[in-house]
């Protein structure tokens, strides 16, 4: 599945760069985050609790950064396996100056495998793009409180 | 395919089975007709602690006129609304909406109650609620409070309905008596969930001009889609198809469709404006306009 998108945050890149790569940002920001700890060279553990309504799991993983060029792009990998699935992505995410602010621009190609991908396969698509929203609404916010 | 191990409560009693809510809500999910939640639990996606059966509470099944509109109890089963005369007279919206749910067995333990919480996306009565602007009552230990529809419906499987509330009610405002209404969808199959589904409720004054025109949209987006920008232009113009085709492809930017294997996110938003369409050709047809 592949997914794509962008997000306008009024804060200056190097601040937007920063937070992204920050790992407690990043663990307030991701949805249903419970944990997330760093294993070495960026590269973190990470708990999440998903759902929709009824169809909830606890996901654990990893997520990967690499490829990083400051203040401009980087590659997050992310594997992750729970009770209703698993879930592998890699996404391509670059920062731009606009007017108001950043712009973080995201290019992702996700697989969702296992039961949820079976019986949830109708809403897969929209719930990842959902959570994705969030997630950029979160950091959004959350740069926002902190300038 | 066998659900994973629950506690089954059978409350005999509304203030029974909201007594238990308010202590389990987290741990709980409620059960009415169970077409949903039942293959869910058995696939394992769904896996509450408690499971609270709704279906002792007969006094949560009737339909009644309220106000010149209806009063549904949420317990009230999807194939005894397709068969009510009382429904098809003051809600026929709803009459036209519900062959299209499922199959006969599905609407025979179905409830309407039930479909609206569930509320998936592509559902037919989450249309239908919007398009009419319907009123929930939602019942919890200690007292009771009335959402508008619009304010119900969240994002995908999830509303504003509290872990501790019961839907007890549904209310339906009345009608404009010479309204025509049409509820028309695109599936792959019969009794698949909708790609796209459209209600419209239209009304034409003594002079010829729209007086009312309403129109709801689903499977375009997280939850059901109120197309304001086309019935305004609607409202006090004369019928002609250069009008509708102009209304009906307004709502497209009103939209947010997902994208699956049955259906591109592009195609989807195409059919929001012709079923738009088709819907208001067909409600016009009813009251004698014909384009």
């Amino acid at each position: 599945m592949k997914l794509e998108g962008s997000h306008d945050i009024s804060a200056p890149r190097q601040k937007v760069w920063e937070a992204f790569l920050d790992p407690e940002v990043l663990r307030q920001a991701l949805p249903g985050c419970e944990r997330l700890e760093a294993m070495g060279d960026d590269e973190y553990k990470a708990t999440m609790k998903i759902g929709v309504a009824a169809v909830k799991g606890t996901f654990d993983g990893k997520v990967k950064l690499s490829d990083k060029t400051p203040p401009e792009s980087y590659r997050m990998t992310v594997e992750g396996s729970g009770g209703p699935g698993f879930v592998r992505g890699s996404a391509l995410i670059s920062l731009s100056d606009i007017e108001s602010g950043t712009r973080v621009s995201y290019s992702a190609d996700v697989q969702v495998g296992g039961l949820i991908a079976g019986v949830g396969q109708r809403m897969l698509g929209g719930v990842t793009k959902m959570m994705a929203d969030k997630f950029f609404g979160k950091m959004g916010e959350l740069l926002h409180t902190a300038a | 395919m066998k659900p994973a191990s629950f506690e089954y409560v059978r409350p005999g009693s509304l203030d029974e089975a909201l007594d238990v809510l308010h202590e389990r809500g987290d741990d709980a999910k409620v059960l009415a007709g169970g077409q949903s939640l039942v293959p869910m639990m058995n696939f394992r996606l769904a896996r509450p602690a408690v499971l609270v059966d709704l279906n002792g509470l007969g006094d949560l099944a009737y339909i009644r006129p309220a106000n010149g509109g209806l009063a549904l109890g949420a317990m009230t089963r999807q194939r005894t609304i397709e068969k009510s005369a009382v429904v098809r007279e003051r809600a026929p919206l709803l009459a036209e909406a519900t062959p299209l749910i499922g199959h006969v067995p599905i609407r025979t333990r179905g409830t309407i109650g039930g479909s609206l919480v569930h509320a998936d996306p592509a559902a037919e009565y989450p249309v239908v609620m919007v398009a009419l602007d319907a009123e929930f009552t939602l019942a919890r230990k200690g007292g009771t409070r009335r959402v508008a529809a619009a304010d119900f419906f969240d994002t995908y499987l999830s509303t504003t309905i509290g872990p501790d509330e019961i839907l007890t009610e549904i209310r339906m405002p009345s009608v404009a008596p010479r309204a025509a209404v049409a509820f028309v969808e695109i599936s792959r199959r019969h009794g698949d969930f909708a790609l796209v589904a459209a209600g419209t409720v239209v009304d034409v004054d003594g002079g010829g001009r729209i007086a009312e025109a309403r129109i709801a949209l689903g499977g375009v987006g997280p939850r059901p889609v109120r197309a304001r920008t086309a019935e305004r232009m609607l409202v006090g113009q004369r019928p002609t198809a250069a009008l509708l085709a102009e209304a009906a492809a307004s709502v497209m930017p009103d939209t947010d469709p997902p994208e699956d294997i049955h259906a591109s996110a592009e195609y989807r938003r195409e059919m929001s404006a012709v079923f738009t369409r088709r819907a208001l050709t067909a409600a016009l047809a009813k009251l004698g306009v014909q384009l």
